[in-house]
C-alpha cells in the first residue's frame, strides 16, 4: 500500500519535473539547439546562395586547418583571452577586496566601477574610438604632454590588441567586481577575528582566509570571463574598420565567422570555424572543471 | 605601541582611498570625455591639441540628436524588450532550475547538457535561424520579435540551479511530508526562498538584453520598432564625422539605465550578491 | 529623498512619452508581408528598404507623391546602415521575406538576380531615358531587374582658402597627376599637420585607386569577367601612384590616419587640402559649416586619359513579395521623371533620368557640383562580377597590405590577381 503510494508519487514527480523544464527546454530546442545542429551540419557542406548546399565531408575542416587566417584568428582569440582573463579577474578581485573593507563612500565607488557595465556597447565603442584616435584623441594628447607619441592605438598591429584588451577589461571590471564582492561578503567575520587574535598580517589573511573562501565565486567568474572572452566580437566589429592594417592581428574566430557568413557568404566554411571555436570552449571549460578540484574550496 | 598601530592603520586607509580614487578616475574618464565632447562644436572637437572643456556649451547637439532619433519610442521599445525578456526568463528559468536541482528524472543530464551548450556557443550562429523562425511566424519588424529569443535563459537556469543547490533541504522535506507535490513545494516553499536569486537573475537578464545589438539590428528595421542600441548604431551610420552629436546621442540613450542603477544600486548589488553560495 | 522622487517622476514622464510616440506610429500597419496579398488593392502597405539616412527625406518625398497618386497603397521607408542592410537582406532572402521594394547595389546584384530573388522589370519604365551603362548594370540576359535610381561619380575637392593663402590657382581640367602632386607638395606642411592630397585606405576603392586604374588604361576585371586586371602593368602603375602619395611624396596623411579618420573628417577640419570624394558626399559637405565656406569641387586630374568611376543604385522588387503588384507599381514610379525631379530637389543623389541632372545641379548653389555630371562623359562603370563579394574581401586584404607599405606594390598586385583569378574560375 505504502509502496504503491510512493510509486505513484514518484511518477507524479517525474511529470512535474518534465512540466517544469518544458518551457525552457522547448525554447532552447527551437531557438538554440536546432541552430547548433544545423550549423554542425552546414560545416560539412559547401553552401551556395541563400541556403542551398551540397555535402562535402570534412573539406571545410581540412581547408580550415591549413588556412593561415584561421590559425592567426585562433591565436588572436587566445591572446585576447590571455590578456583579459587574468588581469581583468585579478583587478576585479583587488578592488573587491578593497571595497570589502570598512571604508566610507563604498557605495559611491561601487557605483562608479559598475558604470561601464550599464552603458551600451555602441556608446562605449564610440567613445573609446574617439579617445584612441591618433590625431584628435585625448590619449595621444596626454602622451604628447610628456613628449611621447603619437601612438596608433587602434591602427597598428602592435597596439590594437592591447587597446581592445583595455576596453574589454574596463567594460567588465565592475561586473566581476560585484560578483566577487558578493562572495567576499559571505565570509564569516569570525574567521578574520580569530586571525587578528593570532596577529596575522593582512597579506596572510588574504591568502589563508579570503582566497580559499572566495574561490567558488572566483571559479564562477573565471569560467564566465573565459567563455565571453573567447567569444569576443562586438568591440572589433565596432572599433576596427575594414581598411585597418591591424585587422589581421586582432580578428578573432567569431569575427572570422561573421566575415565568412555575412560578407563572403560562405556559410559552410563559416560554420566549420564556429564549430572549431565551440570545441575549444568545451575543452577549456572541461579543463577548468577538472582543475577546480585542486584549488576551489566548497564546504 | 597602540598609537603606532593606529598610525599604520590610518596610513593604510589613506592608501586604499588613493587607489580607489585613482581607479575611479580611470573608470570615469571616458564618461567625462563623452560629456565634454557632446558640448563642443564639430570644429572644436577636432582641434589639435584638444580642448579639455568646451569653449561654449553647445546644447544644440542634444537637440540635433533628438531630432534625428525618436528617443521616446526607443526608450519604450527597449523597456518592453528588457522587461518582457526579464520576466519570462525569471519565470521559466527558476522553474526549470528547481527541477534540475531537486528532482531526479531520466535524461536529466542530457537536458542539462543542452543548457550548458547554449552558454558556450557564440550568439552569432543563432542569428539566421532565429531570423527565419521570426519570418515564419510573421513576426519580423515587431516588438514581439525583439523579445522572443530572450524568453528562455540558459544562463538563468544555470544560475538558479546553483542557487537552489545551496538552499538547505529541510524546509522542502517538511513540505513533502505534509503531502505537497513537487509543484506545490516549489510554488509555496522554494520559490519564495529564491526571491533574492530571482532579483539577481532579473538584473543579469536585463543587462544582457540591454546590451543586445545584432539581433534588434537585423530583425527590426522600422524606426519605430528599434531599440536604443540600434537607434544609436544608426545615428553612428548617419554622422560619420559629427562626434559631438554622436556623444550627445549616447548620453541620451544611456542615462535612464545609469539613473536606474544609481537609484537602485543597493538592491542591484545585493541581488547579485545573493546568488553566491549562501547558506 | 526628494531628488529621488523627482527623478522617478521624470523617468515616468519619459516612459509615457514613449508610449504616446508608439501609439501614434502604430496607426500605420507594420511590415509588408502581413497585408493582403491581392496587391494594388485597398490598404496595401509596401516596405521600401534603403541604407542611406541622408537620402531618407528624398525617398520619403517620392513615396508621398506615389501615395497621392495611388490611394490604397502606403509606402514605408525603412533605413538600415550599410553593413546591417546586407546582413538583413541575406537573412530575408534565405527565408523568403525580403522587403517588397529595396535598393540594390551592384556588388550584390548578381547574387540576388541569379537566385531569382528579384522580379523582372519588363514594362512601365522607359529604360532609354537612363544612361546605358546603368541600365546594363542591372540587366541579365536582356532582362532588367532594377530601375536605375541615381548615379555617382568621383570629384576632386579642394580647400579654397588653403589655395588662396599660397596663391595657387584652383584645380581645373588641365590638371594631370604630376601637377596635382606638385601642388600637393606646396600645400603640405608637416609641422602644422597639414597634407596636400589625401589618398584613401584599402576599402575606399571607388573613391580611390579604381579611378587611377582606369585613367592609366588598366582595369580591375576583364570584360568577359574571367580574369583579374591586377597583373596588368597599367593597373600596377596606377596603384603605385596612389601608394606613392603616402609613402614617396608624403603628401597624404599616413595610412593609419586614413583608416581612422574619414576623408570628410580630415577635409572638413582643414587638415588636408585636396581629397577625392563621391557625389553622395555633397549633402554632408553642404551641411558642414566649414566645408560650405571653404570648399569646392573640380574634375579629377588625369593620367593617360580622363576617367572616373561611376556607379548607380537600382530600385528592385522582391520576386517573393506578396504585394508584388503594388511594389512594382512603386518601383516603376521611381523610374519616372517626376520621381527623379523629387530626388534632385532633395539633393539625395544625382538622379539617373535624362535631363533631371540640371535641376540637381541647380539645387546646390554652394558648390560647383556640375563637375560631377560633366565627368559622366568619360566615366567607367564600377567593376563587378557575380563573385564580387568574395574577391572584394581578397582585394581589400591585399590592398591593405600594399597601401600600408607591408607588401610591395607589384608583388601584392600579382598575388591579388592570382587569388582573384582563382575565385573567378569558380564563377
Amino acid at each position: 500500500m505504502k509502496l504503491q503510494k510512493m510509486k505513484k508519487r514518484r511518477w507524479g514527480d517525474l511529470g512535474w519535473a518534465y512540466l517544469m523544464i518544458a518551457p525552457t527546454i522547448l525554447g532552447l530546442l527551437v531557438l538554440n539547439i536546432y541552430p547548433v545542429i544545423s550549423t554542425i551540419y552546414l560545416s560539412f557542406t559547401k553552401t551556395g546562395d541563400f541556403g542551398a548546399s551540397s555535402f562535402t565531408g570534412i573539406g571545410n575542416y581540412t581547408k580550415m586547418f591549413k588556412d593561415p587566417e584561421v590559425l592567426q584568428a585562433t591565436w588572436n582569440t587566445f591572446r585576447y583571452t590571455i590578456g583579459v582573463v587574468p588581469v581583468g579577474v585579478l583587478l576585479a578581485l583587488f578592488f573587491a577586496v578593497l571595497l570589502n573593507a570598512n571604508i566610507k563612500g563604498k557605495t559611491l565607488f561601487r557605483t562608479i566601477y559598475f558604470l561601464p557595465v550599464v552603458s551600451t556597447p555602441v556608446a562605449v565603442a564610440m567613445v573609446w574610438r574617439w579617445l584612441y584616435n591618433t590625431e584628435f584623441g585625448l590619449l595621444n594628447y596626454l602622451l604628447s604632454l610628456f613628449g611621447a607619441g603619437p601612438v596608433g592605438w587602434l591602427t597598428t598591429s602592435r597596439y590594437a590588441m592591447f587597446s581592445l584588451i583595455v576596453v574589454g577589461i574596463w567594460s567588465t571590471l565592475g561586473y566581476n567586481m560585484v560578483l566577487l564582492l558578493a562572495g567576499l561578503q559571505e565570509i564569516p567575520k569570525t574567521f578574520y577575528e580569530a586571525a587578528d587574535i593570532d596577529g596575522a598580517s593582512p597579506i596572510r589573511k588574504f591568502f589563508f582566509i579570503t582566497l580559499p573562501l572566495v574561490s567558488p565565486t572566483l571559479f564562477f567568474v573565471l569560467v564566465l570571463t573565459f567563455i565571453s572572452s573567447l567569444q569576443m566580437f562586438d568591440f572589433i566589429y565596432m572599433m576596427v574598420d575594414r581598411g585597418n592594417v591591424a585587422m589581421g592581428s586582432v580578428q578573432t574566430l567569431v569575427f572570422l565567422f561573421y566575415k565568412y557568413a555575412f560578407q563572403i557568404y560562405d556559410r559552410g566554411y563559416a560554420s566549420a570555424i564556429v564549430v572549431f571555436l565551440l570545441a575549444i570552449i568545451l575543452a577549456i571549460t572541461a579543463l577548468q572543471m577538472h582543475l577546480q578540484k585542486k584549488w576551489v574550496h566548497y564546504d | 605601541m597602540k598609537s603606532s598601530k593606529n598610525k599604520r592603520t590610518n596610513r593604510n586607509t589613506l592608501l586604499v582611498y588613493l587607489i580607489l580614487v585613482l581607479g575611479s578616475l580611470l573608470m570615469l574618464f571616458p564618461f567625462l570625455w563623452t560629456i565634454t565632447t557632446s558640448l563642443k562644436s564639430i570644429t572644436e572637437s577636432m582641434r589639435i591639441p584638444p580642448t579639455l572643456l568646451p569653449e561654449a556649451m553647445r546644447f544644440a547637439n542634444y537637440t540635433e540628436a533628438m531630432i534625428r532619433v525618436d528617443f521616446g519610442t526607443l526608450y519604450y521599445n527597449t523597456a518592453v524588450m528588457v522587461g518582457a525578456r526579464t520576466l519570462a526568463a525569471i519565470m521559466f528559468s527558476t522553474m526549470a532550475a528547481y527541477a534540475f536541482a531537486r528532482i531526479d528524472f531520466p535524461l536529466k543530464n542530457f537536458f542539462f547538457a543542452m543548457v550548458l551548450i547554449q552558454m558556450m556557443v557564440p550568439g552569432q550562429i543563432f542569428l539566421i535561424p532565429q531570423f527565419l523562425l521570426m519570418a515564419r511566424l510573421d513576426w519580423l519588424d515587431t516588438v514581439k520579435a525583439l523579445v522572443a529569443p530572450g524568453i528562455v535563459s540558459a544562463f538563468g537556469t544555470f544560475l538558479m540551479r546553483q542557487f537552489f543547490l545551496s538552499l538547505p533541504k529541510d524546509l522542502e522535506e517538511a513540505a513533502r511530508i505534509d503531502g505537497c507535490n513537487q509543484w506545490q513545494t516549489y510554488w509555496h516553499v522554494m520559490m519564495p526562498l529564491a526571491r533574492s536569486g530571482m532579483v539577481a537573475l532579473g538584473i543579469f537578464t536585463a543587462l544582457f538584453a540591454w546590451k543586445d545589438l545584432m539581433w534588434p539590428l537585423i530583425v527590426n528595421t522600422s524606426a519605430d520598432k528599434m531599440t536604443l542600441s540600434t537607434g544609436l548604431a544608426n545615428l553612428k551610420g548617419t554622422f560619420t564625422t559629427n562626434y559631438p552629436v554622436l556623444m550627445a546621442g549616447s548620453l541620451i540613450a544611456m542615462w535612464p539605465m545609469i539613473l536606474l542603477f544609481i537609484l537602485f544600486q543597493r538592491q542591484f548589488i545585493e541581488g547579485i550578491a545573493s546568488t553566491g553560495s549562501k547558506n | 529623498m526628494k531628488a529621488k522622487k523627482l527623478v522617478a517622476l521624470f523617468l515616468a514622464l519619459t516612459l509615457t512619452l514613449g508610449i504616446t510616440a508608439c501609439g501614434n506610429s502604430s496607426t500605420t500597419p507594420s511590415g509588408g508581408s502581413q497585408t493582403n496579398g491581392s496587391g494594388g488593392g485597398k490598404g496595401t502597405t509596401i516596405t521600401y528598404a534603403i541604407w542611406d539616412k541622408n537620402q531618407e527625406p528624398g525617398m520619403r518625398a517620392i513615396a508621398d507623391a506615389f501615395e497621392a497618386q495611388n490611394p490604397g497603397i502606403k509606402v514605408k521607408v525603412e533605413v538600415t546602415g550599410w553593413d546591417e542592410y546586407w546582413t538583413k537582406l541575406e537573412a530575408g532572402a534565405t527565408g523568403g521575406v525580403l522587403p517588397d521594394a529595396f535598393w540594390m547595389h551592384i556588388n550584390n546584384f548578381r547574387k540576388y538576380a541569379d537566385a531569382a530573388m528579384l522580379e523582372p522589370i519588363t514594362e512601365g519604365v522607359d529604360m532609354s531615358k537612363f544612361p546605358e551603362g546603368l541600365v546594363d548594370l542591372y540587366t541579365v540576359d536582356g532582362t532588367s531587374y532594377a530601375v536605375p535610381k541615381d548615379f555617382d561619380t568621383i570629384g576632386l575637392w579642394y580647400n579654397k582658402t588653403m589655395f588662396d593663402e599660397k596663391g595657387i590657382p584652383y584645380p581645373d581640367e588641365s590638371w594631370d597627376w604630376d601637377k596635382a602632386i606638385e601642388v600637393a607638395k606646396q600645400l603640405t606642411d608637416p609641422s602644422a599637420g597639414v597634407f596636400g592630397l589625401m589618398a584613401g585606405h584599402s576599402a575606399e576603392n571607388q573613391q580611390g585607386f579604381y579611378n587611377l586604374i582606369f585613367q592609366n588604361g588598366g582595369h580591375v576585371i576583364s570584360e568577359d569577367k574571367k580574369s583579374s586586371g591586377y597583373d596588368l602593368p597599367e593597373t600596377i602603375e596606377a596603384v603605385q601612384v596612389w601608394h606613392d602619395l603616402i609613402h614617396e611624396h608624403k603628401v597624404s596623411p599616413p595610412y593609419e590616419t586614413l583608416v581612422e579618420s574619414s576623408a570628410s573628417n580630415l577635409f572638413t577640419s582643414g587638415r588636408v587640402a585636396m581629397v577625392m570624394l563621391g557625389s553622395w558626399m555633397v549633402t554632408e559637405l553642404k551641411n558642414n559649416e566649414y566645408s560650405a565656406a571653404n570648399a569646392d569641387v573640380a574634375v579629377l586630374p588625369q593620367m593617360k586619359q580622363r576617367a572616373t568611376v561611376y556607379n548607380g543604385l537600382g530600385n528592385a522588387v522582391s520576386a517573393k513579395s506578396p504585394n508584388k503588384e503594388a511594389a512594382l507599381k512603386f518601383v516603376q514610379f521611381t523610374g519616372t521623371e517626376e520621381a527623379n525631379l523629387l530626388q534632385a530637389e532633395h539633393v539625395s543623389a544625382i538622379p539617373a533620368y535624362e535631363g533631371t541632372q540640371q535641376p540637381w545641379i541647380d539645387s546646390i548653389t554652394t558648390f560647383n557640383v556640375g563637375k560631377y555630371v560633366d565627368m559622366l562623359e568619360y566615366a567607367y562603370i564600377y567593376p563587378t562580377s557575380k563573385t564580387r563579394p568574395r574577391w572584394d574581401v581578397a582585394e581589400n586584404d591585399y590592398m591593405r597590405q600594399i597601401l600600408s607599405g607591408q607588401l610591395g606594390v607589384e608583388e601584392g598586385c600579382k598575388a591579388l590577381a592570382s587569388e582573384m583569378n582563382a575565385i573567378l574560375a569558380d564563377e
